[in-house]
């Protein structure tokens, strides 16, 4: 039952041993289920030469269970004509609804969930929304898109009323209006939406129309230090949330002090980026994650590219679950002659600059070394009075930033917004 | 497991508001409206004839194009192919987001495709005709009709009208309306829409900026009341 603190107190603050027993309990009946139904699995397990049999603790299963990884599933799919990658562990028909990840960073992959009444990727994310302060009857902003799912479970999971209009690119002035008329407590926020939020800024007290918010959430790409502060003097309190591995969501709690991971629902790992060993809290680490709680499709060991850090020590909000900071994708370090950077170096210079303050860029990467270091940037076309000149200044920026002068494709904003996926733009593009 | 213990957190809670506010214009203008529980309840009913009229059933996967703000809408839908066993995806209504609905339809046994629209369609390109090959049962909006059957396709039509969806059956007389819940007038080629029903949202006679046609009386499929044509756009 939610009290006035947690929406499920018991489980949000159950203690660390609870949590590995259950965590051991569901991975010793995921550990014959999924060799017995996955395909993708028992290739891997069968590989490895390992059996059911030898995984009898939550130690011996992040021991000996190999990993999988995105390529792994995309490469059964096309080799065994499986669309899901050998993943499935029922029969399609079986399956409610039949979703897909983002495709942002490739080829998207399928995940399926059998349900009744809330969808399972967004069932956890009730407490989050709790914990922000959402309750029942209050109204709540709808989200942008529907690729995972409907998130208006959440918002109604909890009691509250979604207001669904449209928050994708060239949305947010009808939002807006949305907003004064309900004034709901909370929405969602993307990288996009902030690029046109900045615009709409211009001729809009935002302080005054986000006064209703008790916080907003903000996903799928890093949230910038000046978008941060642009929203801090709205008077906006963000709660940054990620992926867990797809298998779902996790939310920064009222601390901001790293994304909670559900573990009743995702058994997490920090692996050795490089390797297979876990590394230690605090540690910089690739997100590994495995669903406790996804019959249909069940992520195992899987590998997620995220590089994380991650700690189990208890939040100061009073919850026990592992929290994560992401620091990036792995793969994103990009050589260029000779010298190392990742994308967020080029995010920070491009902050610097005022026509391209919103950091809409996208870097042109056709592989990790490269000898030049091409970006294609946006910038904004109401307040660039010289193009060359904006160049100058945006070269010189970067350059100071990862030391090599750049090769700059300049875009006006919307057209660089018209390449934006689910919210998000590709950041490391290859053409 | 999570699901059930988050599920049972949210039943000890009460629901005071209604389901949702949608938007939608009327003559340039925002129309907000509620659509409350028991409104959704009874458009998951309707939907859910109108699908097995279809075929959809278990086992049967469909892609339902929709946009997050079109929930009040197409949810209903969603939630009939759930409780008719048929596994669903969704294919977001935006050009970037149009290879999804192609990557479903490419990789999944879809046997129908409901709210194509001309973005998605268009946004297919050369994929669109792979699409209309595989999927047997293509429900598109009036906007892409026109698109689909230049590429060869016999679509079906669901059209927003309003605050309501009209979709038509499988005899092809029009796109019918719930008319427990609604009703529609024509004049001059101009639509109205008025609420019949117990509705959280009662309009009367709104002008829905959109020029069609009405016909009434029994259909082939058993139904009588209003089926709408529309003209233009939706």
């Amino acid at each position: 039952m939610p009290d006035e603190r947690f929406f499920e107190p018991d489980v949000e603050t159950m203690p660390r041993a609870r949590i590995a027993a259950l965590q051991e309990e569901r991975i010793l009946e995921l550990v014959p289920y999924v060799y017995e139904r996955s395909a993708l699995v028992r290739k891997k397990w069968e590989e490895a030469r390992v059996k059911p049999s030898d995984i009898n603790s939550l130690a011996d299963f992040t021991e000996r269970v190999p990993f999988i990884t995105k390529d792994d599933i995309r490469q059964f799919r096309d080799e065994a004509q499986d669309p899901f990658g050998g993943l499935l562990c029922a029969d399609y028909a079986d399956a409610t609804t039949v979703f897909s990840t983002s495709g942002t960073t490739g080829d998207a992959t399928l995940y399926a969930h059998a349900w009744d009444r809330w969808h399972p990727f967004w069932a956890a994310t009730a407490r989050d929304l709790w914990e922000i302060g959402v309750r029942p009857g209050d109204y709540v902003l709808g989200s942008g898109f529907k690729m995972r799912g409907p998130l208006y479970h959440a918002d109604q999971m909890v009691g509250a009323i979604p207001v669904l209009v449209n928050t994708g690119i060239g949305g947010w002035a009808t939002a807006l209006d949305a907003i004064r008329r309900y004034r709901p407590v909370y929405g969602q926020l993307t990288g996009l939406a902030l690029a046109e939020l900045d615009h709409l800024s211009r001729t809009t007290d935002m302080r005054e129309v986000f006064s209703s918010f008790k916080g907003a959430a903000f996903a799928g790409e890093p949230l910038g230090a000046r978008a941060r502060a642009q929203l801090k003097s709205w008077g906006v309190e963000v709660y940054l949330w990620t992926s867990t591995g797809d298998v779902t969501g996790a939310w920064e709690c009222g601390q901001h002090d790293g994304c909670h991971a559900w573990e009743d629902c995702v058994l997490l790992e920090a692996v050795d980026p490089a390797g297979s060993a876990q590394v230690a809290d605090g540690e910089l680490g690739e997100l590994v994650a495995t669903s406790l709680d996804n019959p249909v499709t069940p992520m195992v060991r899987f590998r997620s590219d995220d590089i994380i850090r991650m700690t189990r020590q208890p939040c100061a909000c009073g919850r026990t679950h592992a929290r994560f900071w992401p620091v990036g994708r792995k793969g994103d370090e990009t050589i260029v002659a000779g010298r190392s950077f990742v994308p967020m170096d080029i995010w920070r210079a491009l902050e610097g600059v005022p026509e391209t303050a919103t950091a809409l860029f996208q870097l042109i990467r056709p592989a990790r070394e490269i000898d030049e270091l091409k970006v294609r940037v946006g910038y904004d076309p109401d307040t660039t009075t010289s193009v060359p000149e904006l160049r100058d200044r945006v070269s010189e920026a970067i350059t100071a930033a990862v030391g090599v002068p750049p090769v700059l494709e300049l875009l006006p904003e919307p057209e660089l917004l018209a390449r934006g996926r689910g919210g998000k733009l590709p950041r490391v593009v290859k053409a | 497991m999570t699901v059930a213990s988050s599920t049972a957190a949210a039943a000890a809670l009460p629901r005071p508001g209604p389901w949702g506010i949608g938007r939608y214009d009327v003559a340039g203008q925002p129309v907000f409206f509620e659509v409350g529980w028991d409104d959704w309840q009874r458009d998951v009913a309707w939907a859910r004839a109108m699908l097995a009229d279809h075929g959809v059933g278990p086992g049967r996967g469909l892609i339902v194009v929709s946009g997050m703000p079109e929930s009040p809408w197409f949810d209903p839908f969603e939630t009939a192919a759930r409780e008719l066993g048929a596994p669903y995806s969704i294919g977001e209504i935006y050009a970037f987001e149009a290879f999804r609905t192609g990557m479903y339809a490419r990789r999944l046994p879809i046997t129908m495709i409901f709210g194509l629209d001309r973005t998605v369609a268009e946004g297919l390109g050369d994929e669109l005709a792979e699409v209309i090959a595989r999927v047997p049962v293509i429900v598109a909006r009036p906007d892409a009709v026109g698109l689909l059957a230049g590429a060869g396709a016999r679509p079906f039509v669901v059209a927003r009208v309003g605050p309501a969806l009209a979709v038509e059956c499988p005899h092809r007389s029009g796109a019918h309306l719930n008319g427990a819940e609604w009703a529609m007038a024509e004049r001059g080629g101009e639509l109205f829409i008025s609420t019949a029903g117990p509705r959280a949202h009662q309009v009367r006679e709104a002008a829905l900026g959109l020029r069609g046609t009405l016909t009434d009386g029994p259909c082939g499929c058993g139904r009588g009341g209003q089926r709408v044509t529309i003209s233009e756009g939706a």
